[in-house]
C-alpha cells in the first residue's frame, strides 16, 4: 500500500496528511502530484544542509530525518542577538524554498521541543517555563512511553516533572527521566557534529590577484611557513596538507600532499607542494590562498642535521624524507612494503603494507620454492607430459622449445574453500607446481591446472620464473 | 724526475681524483672473484649494471636474481629500495634466495625516466643501504647523476636492465662501476636428494672500472658471501666483446 510521507503547506490546507493512503488523497484531490519519496537522497540534503549551516555555527549537528542542531554558544552577538540570527537563519532558508521551525533554548532538548511542539520561532531562556505546557510527546519518548504517560492522565511536560522524581523514575522507568533531564537541561547530550573544527588553518589574501607561477611558488612558501610555525609552537605535526587557490571567479584550485610520518618541516613541505602547482590554473588570477592541516598529532622534533646512531639505521624517521617524495610523486599505492600473508594461494601470500611500518620478521616459508617473478596471469603453455603426476619432459612457452632436464614437485595447491560457499568447493581444482629447469639452467615455476581422470584434458601454465 | 716517477705521481693523483674517501667493498671471500676488482671485493657507494640475455630483456627475472643476491648481504646496513616497471616481483621468492625481504620497499614506476629519478632520489636518501632499479639503458648524464647520488651516503645502487615490450631501444653508453652479463647454468642436483640443486650462473664480468673482467659458474650458497664460485671460465667461453670501450 502506497502511503504518502510527507506533505507540503498547500496539500495540507487541503486536508491531506502524512500516513494518508495515497489512493484516498487522488481520490480526495485528483490535482494532485505526487513524487516518489527517497529518504537516501533525504539525508543527503541533510548533511548537505549541515554543512551550510557551518556559516552560522562551528558546531553543526544532523538529526535525522528532518532536524538540524546547531550549538549558537558564543556566537549569536555577530548577528546581534538571538533573535536577529534566528531570522536570518529562517529567512536565508525560506528564500531557498525550506520552510522550516526554529526555536532557541537552553537545552538541546528543550529546543527540539519548542521547535516541533512550540509555538514557531520561540526563544526560551528558561527551559521548565517553556515547556510546561507542550505535550509529553515533545520529550522524545518511544511511542510505548508517550501512550503510558498519556493513559495515566499525564499530558503536559509540566505534569511530569511535578512528580515527586524517586517514584516517577521507578514508574516510568529511566528512559522517560533521562529524557526528561535533557529536556531540562540537567543531563548532558552527546552529538556528532558533522564537522570537526580544523584549528590548523592559514589564509592569505592580497590586495592584486596573483597569477604567475613564481609568484604561487612564494605564496605556497610563505603559507606552509606560517601554519608549520604555529604546529611547531604547539609541538605537532600533520600528515595531510590541502594547498587551495581562490580565483577571482570563484573556483577553488586545490592540491594536497601526504606524509609517512606527522611533519612540519616548511622546507621539505613545500618542496612537496612545488612539482605540484604546475596544475593550478591560475584564470584570471587568485586572491585568497589557504592550508589546511590534517590528520595532526603530537610530533617531537629531532635535532636536524643531527646524524643517527649507529645501529639506528632502520629508524623510520630517517626513510620518511625518501617515501614522502616518492609517494607523491608516483602515488601512495605505487610505494609500499610487502609482508606476508597467511595463504597458500601464491597470487594472495603477499601483502601490501604502508612502506613505514615496522617490519616484520619474515614470516617467509623460505623452505618452498617460489619464483622471483610471479606474473599476474599465468601464461598457458604447451606441454607434454608422459605419464600422469610427472612433470613435463618439454614445453614450448612464447614461441620457443624448452627441454627440461630437472624438475621438483608436485606441490599441490588447492582452493582456498573457506572463500567460497560449501556447496560450490570442488576438489577437483587444485593446482600441481613444479619447478623444472631446462638443459640451459633456467628455471620455471608450470602448474598442471587439474589432476588427471577428469573429463578434459587439464592444461599447463606458466605462472613465474626463478632466476 | 724520471719516467717512473713522473708517471707514478700522476697516478697518485689521478686515484686521489678518482676517489677522495676509500671506497668500501663488499669481498666475494674468493681471490678469483675479488682479485679482479681494485679493492678486492665488489666496490659500494657506486653502481653496478646487471644484464641478462635474449628475451630476459624483457622479464628479467635472472638478473632480477642474480641482483638480489649480489644485494642480499646489504640489508644488514639499511633498506633496499626495489624501483619496478612492473609490478610482478615476488617477495618469497627473494626471500628463498636468502635476500631480507623485510627490508625491501618497493616502488612501481611508469617508465624509464621515472625509473632513474626514482632511483637517483632512492640512492641519495639516508637509511638506504642499496636501490635496484629495472630500467633499460641511462645516457651518461643520468649515468653520472646515479653515481653522485650513491656517494651522498655511500649507498650502492643495482640497474636491472629491462625493456618492456614495445618500448624503442635505445642503446646508450653507461657509466656503471662494473657490469654483468648473466646467464642461468645448468644445475648440478645433491647427490641422494630429492629435487633441484642450488640455482647456477654464468656471470659474466663484461666491464669492471680501475680492475679487470672475468668470468665464472657462479652458485647460490649459505655461507659468509651468498655467491660460491664453482668453476672458473676461460677465455675462449667469453662472449666476443660488443663494442670497444674508450673510457673506462
Amino acid at each position: 500500500m502506497r502511503r504518502l510521507a510527507a506533505v507540503d503547506a498547500q496539500a495540507a490546507g487541503l486536508g491531506l496528511f502524512a500516513g494518508q493512503k495515497a489512493t484516498d488523497a487522488v481520490a480526495l484531490t485528483p490535482e494532485l502530484t505526487i513524487a516518489e519519496a527517497d529518504p537516501a537522497a533525504d539525508t543527503r540534503a541533510l548533511a548537505g544542509l549541515a554543512d551550510w549551516c557551518a556559516r552560522f555555527s562551528p558546531a553543526v549537528a544532523a538529526d535525522p530525518p528532518d532536524g538540524l542542531f546547531l550549538d549558537i554558544t558564543g556566537v549569536d552577538h555577530l548577528w546581534g542577538g538571538e533573535a536577529a540570527m534566528m531570522a536570518d537563519f529562517v529567512a536565508r532558508l525560506a528564500r531557498n524554498g525550506l520552510p522550516v521551525r526554529a526555536a532557541i533554548a537552553p537545552s538541546p532538548g528543550a529546543a527540539w521541543a519548542l521547535a516541533h511542539f512550540g509555538p514557531d520561532r520561540a526563544i526560551a531562556d528558561e527551559a521548565i517555563a517553556a515547556l510546561a505546557t507542550l505535550p509529553v510527546e515533545a520529550l522524545r519518548l518511544s511511542g510505548a512511553d508517550a501512550a503510558q504517560l498519556r493513559r495515566l492522565g499525564l499530558r503536559t511536560i509540566g505534569a511530569v516533572a511535578a512528580l515527586p522524581r524517586d517514584q516517577a523514575g521507578r514508574r516510568f522507568g529511566p528512559e522517560v527521566m533521562r529524557r526528561l533531564d535533557q529536556a531540562l537541561g540537567a543531563a548532558p547530550e552527546a552529538f556528532a557534529f558533522v564537522r570537526p573544527p580544523n584549528p590548523w588553518f592559514a589564509r592569505l589574501a592580497f590586495a592584486e590577484p596573483i597569477s604567475a607561477p613564481e609568484d604561487l611558488a612564494r605564496v605556497a612558501g610563505d603559507i606552509v611557513a606560517r601554519l608549520c610555525a604555529r604546529l611547531e609552537a604547539e609541538g605537532r605535526g600533520a600528515r595531510r596538507f590541502d594547498l587551495a587557490f581562490h580565483r577571482l571567479d570563484g573556483v577553488a584550485e586545490a592540491v594536497s600532499v601526504g606524509l609517512a610520518l606527522p611533519g612540519r618541516d616548511a622546507a621539505a613541505i613545500t618542496r612537496l607542494f612545488l612539482p605540484l602547482l604546475e596544475r593550478i590554473d591560475p584564470g584570471f588570477g587568485i586572491e585568497v590562498v589557504t592550508l589546511g592541516a590534517r590528520e595532526t598529532a603530537a610530533h617531537v622534533a629531532r635535532q636536524p642535521g643531527l646524524p643517527p646512531l649507529s645501529g639506528d639505521s632502520h629508524d623510520r624517521e630517517t626513510l620518511a624524507p625518501l617515501v614522502d617524495r616518492l609517494a607523491n610523486r608516483l602515488g601512495e599505492a605505487a610505494v609500499w612494503r610487502a609482508e606476508a600473508f597467511p595463504s597458500h594461494a601464491p597470487e594472495r601470500a603477499v601483502a601490501r603494507r604502508p612502506p613505514l611500518s615496522t617490519p616484520t620478521d619474515g614470516g617467509w616459508d623460505r623452505e618452498r620454492p617460489r619464483p622471483v617473478r610471479l606474473f599476474r596471469r599465468p601464461e598457458p603453455v604447451e606441454a607434454v607430459a608422459p605419464v600422469p603426476d610427472d612433470p613435463p619432459v618439454m614445453f614450448r612457452w612464447r614461441g620457443r622449445a624448452h627441454k627440461v632436464r630437472h624438475a621438483e614437485g608436485p606441490e599441490r595447491l588447492g582452493e582456498e574453500w573457506w572463500r567460497r560457499p560449501w556447496s560450490e568447493a570442488d576438489p577437483a581444482s587444485a593446482r600441481d607446481y613444479y619447478q623444472v629447469e631446462d638443459e640451459d639452467g633456467a628455471r620455471f615455476w608450470l602448474f598442471r591446472d587439474s589432476p588427471y581422470g577428469g573429463a578434459e584434458p587439464p592444461c599447463w601454465w606458466l605462472h613465474g620464473l626463478f632466476g | 724526475m724520471s719516467r717512473q716517477a713522473r708517471l707514478m705521481a700522476m697516478r697518485a693523483r689521478l686515484s686521489g681524483l678518482e676517489s677522495a674517501v676509500p671506497r668500501a667493498v663488499l669481498p666475494f671471500g674468493d681471490p678469483r672473484v675479488d682479485g679482479c676488482f681494485p679493492g678486492a671485493g665488489l666496490p659500494l657507494g657506486c653502481w653496478h649494471e646487471v644484464t641478462g640475455e635474449g628475451m630476459e630483456i624483457e622479464t628479467a627475472a635472472v638478473a632480477a636474481a642474480f641482483a638480489a643476491v649480489l644485494a642480499a648481504p646489504l640489508g644488514q646496513r639499511g633498506e633496499v629500495v626495489w624501483i619496478l616497471r612492473r609490478d610482478d616481483l615476488y617477495a618469497p621468492g627473494l626471500a628463498g634466495l636468502g635476500f631480507p625481504a623485510e627490508r625491501l620497499i618497493q616502488v612501481c614506476v611508469r617508465d624509464e625516466a621515472e625509473a632513474l629519478a626514482a632511483m637517483e632520489d632512492a640512492l641519495g636518501a639516508a637509511g638506504v643501504a642499496a636501490a635496484i632499479g629495472e630500467a633499460e639503458s641511462p645516457d651518461l648524464t643520468a649515468g653520472r647523476r646515479l653515481q653522485l647520488a650513491s656517494e651522498r651516503h655511500g649507498a650502492t645502487g643495482f640497474l636491472v636492465r629491462r625493456r618492456l615490450y614495445g618500448e624503442a631501444t635505445t642503446p646508450r653508453g653507461s657509466a656503471a662501476a662494473t657490469r654483468w652479463r648473466v646467464t642461468p647454468a645448468p644445475s648440478e642436483p645433491v647427490p641422494g636428494e630429492p629435487g633441484l640443486g642450488a640455482p647456477r650462473w654464468r656471470a659474466v664480468l663484461e666491464r669492471c672500472r680501475g680492475g679487470r673482467t672475468g668470468a665464472w659458474i657462479m652458485e647460490k650458497s649459505d655461507g659468509a658471501h651468498p655467491l660460491r664460485v664453482v668453476a672458473g671460465l676461460g677465455d675462449r667461453e667469453l662472449d666476443p666483446p660488443q663494442s670497444v670501450r674508450l673510457a673506462g
